[in-house]
């Protein structure tokens, strides 16, 4: 092939990629053949609305698991970025403006936290991100004291209830996010990192990549986002308690994993993730519309989540055993490349 | 010491049996076997056979088709075109469970053992004895364990040792026991002596002739030359996925088998070209990072090449690690053309003008899953961006010239690396550090595990670019390399400098007598 092709194409559609298309599109056609509610532009954009909080998540989530890495507090960040928004405006007598200022930085700090210790002293991602899980959760509930914030100024309500050009405010923001984040994983240095870091991280260290700093920021990433998800989320449900975004993170997870980013860390698309987040979305509205209950739902969601994975990883082995060439060890596809720690 | 030279003395009795040999059967024969994948023609029509009991050495560089042809032997792929006959009858290998069914065994460069197991667990792991009900007759696992070991000669190890704590030696005899345990009559042995010590490597020649007094066939590939003489019966040569010849080893000598597997005369191994030695490049001045690199001090000047010579541990990799800022030194200063420096980061070491090749080219080298392009860009990603945006036209360029320079085998820049063979990975890392424009290269083992053109290549190379008036310091671990393309030898032992030789004196006894020091 001629380099000038090569340099021009684009990131190449995975083959999960096109699998979640397919299944997304089918997925569209048979809700909106089941219920005449589903395909209307304001179901779907009311739809778009409930997922900001979990895509705009998603993003940096999808960085973090690209790295071989996770983060399981965003939940509870964003739990203890809502009641911090909530307690210093009515309870310590901030200003509303101040007040989210200060929910967003509390998220980068929580992040910035993880990421230190995850960076400095070695603690496995797993590890870390479920201690702080527990801790944000007990600092929500331990400000709070279980006393919920309501009463906030109706300009407050704007971006969570609020439409610009006929579309929620927050889905600007989520997509100006997919767009930043998608241009980074995808054609950025820093992107390029980032999966280098997920195969074989002491190779990326040995090539000059700064990978303790990548990951600091992509943690602390996390943490900012989960403070801007607590803002959205407050002010669209115009009330903040110590319980929300309790339980979010596997929401978060699952969008990402379902849009074919590898758990094991270098591959992974924001594409994908997005494909993932409305996938879910799409299957719970459009199953609740029919009649289904949330527990069957949710079912439904973990099937789908199997079947696109067997697709997926049933058209790898095909095409690996149809192209395999020339690895050292009968293992060599599956852990080359992968340090052992 | 590098296991240069291992004994020879036995090899001499063997003649007769070989002319006898001629007459059997063969246990197995591939005929015409061809394999392609896409864009590589791995194997055009090759025929080997392996007769009973003997020792058949396979050679060729890297990319010849070996790799590929053992794969197909032990059912890993499935050959194109050819056939394969087992006792005569055909067969078809579905699967390396079929294989090893068949009785062929294969033991891999990586050894694919558990390490929290026991010696007798890994043996006997898949097809342990078993008592009623399916459960584990214990007794009889180390019993037989027992008898294995008495087969073999083996005193030295005990069943119920935990795999994870031997020595890579000791593991690769784990793998042959499994093996036999599994009455192999076929044992196909992927370059068994590549990271093994001296010792081991006696050891391991031991059982394999004890393997063949058994009745054993073994398929031996190696790059060592010196191993071929010492054990084998026969030898067949493969170059391009083609079979250039198969000979009796005592109808055959060192300089015909290297002119086989090139296609060419060698005229040395060793091609480093006088140039003149310019002012200092790299000067460490007590560097330390306890425990494995204490208070060294040394210069490397422009254009030339300093060899570091050593034993396995004596702090060579640490040495290179600390001036390339992976492991910072804790103490000492580094110069840099005259200048003090602070090299904290590999980031920083890049941009002083450090490269470094590292030994362990699968997890410090080479990120293998990535492709051609992305590996030879990493080093130098930033330089081939505008505002953190990938130049994909720029790093699509320099892969190609990557490729083009260093006659890479690749089917082309979007291959992934960890695909292709030992040497034209080598040749990436080489090629991703010279992309950064170095002044000062770092070679940690260079030519281990890469054929004798490959290694040829690399040695004229650095001469090159020593020439070009690169301060360049190898790390390596076979004395004629260090002899042969070394200005000066430094050698190593326990984390300082032991010795420093210029050119005319050193003399391999004297190197070594450094290398292992006084007691």
């Amino acid at each position: 092939m001629s380099d000038r092709s090569a340099a021009l194409r684009l990131p190449r559609l995975a083959a999960h990629e096109l699998v979640l298309l397919v299944i997304l599109i089918v997925a569209l056609a048979v809700l909106a053949a089941l219920s005449d509610r589903f395909f209307t532009l304001d179901n779907l954009l009311n739809q778009g609305m409930l997922m900001t909080e979990v895509g705009l998540m998603a993003m940096p989530m999808t960085f973090v698991i690209v790295t071989g890495g996770i983060d399981l507090s965003v939940g509870s960040a964003l739990g203890m970025c809502a009641i911090l928004l909530g307690y210093s405006w009515h309870n310590w007598g901030f200003p509303l403006p101040l007040a989210i200022g200060f929910a967003l930085l509390a998220g980068a700090a929580g992040g910035f936290v993880n990421g230190w210790f995850i960076t400095r002293l070695n603690v496995p991602p797993l590890i870390m991100t479920i201690a702080t899980l527990a801790l944000y959760r007990g600092l929500a509930e331990g400000i709070s004291q279980a006393h919920s914030v309501r009463g906030y100024p109706d300009w407050f309500y704007g971006l969570g209830q609020g439409a610009l050009f006929g579309v929620p405010s927050q889905l600007w923001l989520f997509f100006a996010a997919i767009l930043v984040f998608g241009v980074i994983l995808g054609f950025t240095t820093f992107g390029r990192a980032l999966r280098a870091i997920g195969f074989n991280e002491t190779g990326a260290r040995f090539s000059g990549v700064p990978v303790d700093r990548i990951k600091l920021i992509i943690y602390t990433a996390s943490g900012t986002m989960a403070g801007l998800a607590a803002w959205i989320f407050v002010s669209r449900v115009s009330t903040t308690r110590s319980d929300m975004g309790t339980g979010m993170e596997l929401d978060v997870i699952a969008a990402v994993v379902l849009g074919g980013t590898s758990i094991f860390g270098g591959v992974g698309t924001v594409f994908g993730t997005v494909l993932g987040l409305l996938l879910i979305q799409l299957l719970k509205d459009g199953l609740a519309l029919t009649g289904v209950k949330g527990d069957a739902t949710i079912m439904v969601i973990g099937t789908v989540l199997i079947a696109s994975i067997l697709v997926t990883s049933f058209a790898e082995r095909r095409r690996d055993a149809a192209r395999a060439s020339n690895p050292r060890s009968p293992r060599a596809t599956t852990t080359e490349g992968r340090e052992t720690p | 010491m590098p296991p240069t030279e291992p004994p020879i003395a036995e090899q001499a009795p063997r003649a007769g049996d070989r002319m006898s040999a001629a007459a059997q059967q063969p246990v197995l024969a591939l005929e015409g076997v061809t394999k392609s994948f896409p864009g590589v023609q791995a194997l055009r029509g090759v025929s080997f056979d392996i007769l009973p009991g003997e020792v058949h050495a396979l050679l060729g560089e890297n990319g010849a088709g070996k790799s590929t042809l053992i794969k197909i032997m032990s059912g890993v792929h499935h050959a194109d075109g050819g056939t394969m006959r087992l006792d005569g009858q055909p067969i078809r290998l579905g699967s390396p469970l079929a294989a090893r069914a068949a009785g062929i065994a294969t033991i891999y460069q990586e050894l694919l053992l558990f390490p929290e197991l026991t010696v007798a667990e890994n043996v006997f792991m898949g097809h342990a004895p078993r008592r009623r009900w399916g459960a584990l007759d214990w007794p009889a696992i180390r019993e037989r364990t027992r008898t294995l070991f008495a087969a073999l000669d083996i005193n030295d190890l005990d069943p119920a040792q935990v795999v994870g704590a031997l020595s890579v030696g000791n593991r690769q005899r784990v793998e042959i026991l499994r093996a036999l345990s599994q009455d192999a009559r076929i044992l196909v042995m992927d370059e068994p002596t590549a990271a093994l010590t001296e010792h081991d490597v006696a050891r391991l020649f031991a059982i394999v002739r004890r393997l063949r007094a058994r009745g054993v066939s073994i398929v031996y590939i190696t790059h060592r030359l010196e191993e071929v003489f010492a054990l084998a019966d026969r030898v067949t040569v493969l170059r391009d996925g083609e079979h250039v010849a198969t000979r009796p080893v005592a109808e055959t000598d060192r300089a015909d088998l290297i002119h086989m597997m090139v296609g060419r005369r060698i005229e040395s191994l060793f091609p480093k070209t006088a140039v003149k030695i310019g002012p200092p490049v790299l000067e460490l001045r007590g560097l330390s990072r306890p425990p494995l690199t204490r208070d060294v001090s040394l210069t490397v000047h422009a254009g030339e090449i300093v060899g570091l010579a050593g034993l396995v541990g004596s702090g060579r990799s640490e040495l290179a690690q600390a001036i390339f800022g992976a492991t910072p030194a804790t103490g000492g200063s580094i110069l840099v053309n005259g200048q003090a420096v602070r090299v904290r980061s590999v980031a920083e070491a890049r941009r002083l003008g450090i490269a470094y090749v590292p030994e362990d080219r699968a997890t410090q080298g080479l990120i293998r899953p990535m492709t051609v392009r992305e590996n030879t860009s990493l080093a130098v990603l930033s330089d081939l961006a505008r505002l953190g945006f990938i130049d994909r036209a720029a790093e699509a360029r320099l892969a190609q010239e990557t490729v083009a320079q260093f006659g890479v085998r690749t089917a082309g820049i979007e291959q992934v690396v960890g695909r292709l063979s030992g040497g034209n990975q080598q040749k990436i890392v080489l090629g991703k550090w010279l992309a950064a424009k170095p002044k000062i290269l770092i070679l940690d083992e260079p030519t281990r595990g890469i054929d004798v053109g490959a290694k040829a290549e690399i040695h004229r190379l650095m001469s090159e670019l020593a020439g070009r008036g690169l301060a360049v310091l190898m790390i390596s671990s076979e004395l004629p390399e260090v002899l042969g393309m070394s200005d000066r030898v430094l050698v190593m032992r326990d984390g300082a400098l032991a010795g420093a030789f210029p050119r005319a004196e050193a003399a391999q006894e004297r190197v070594a007598a450094a290398m292992m020091g006084g007691a």
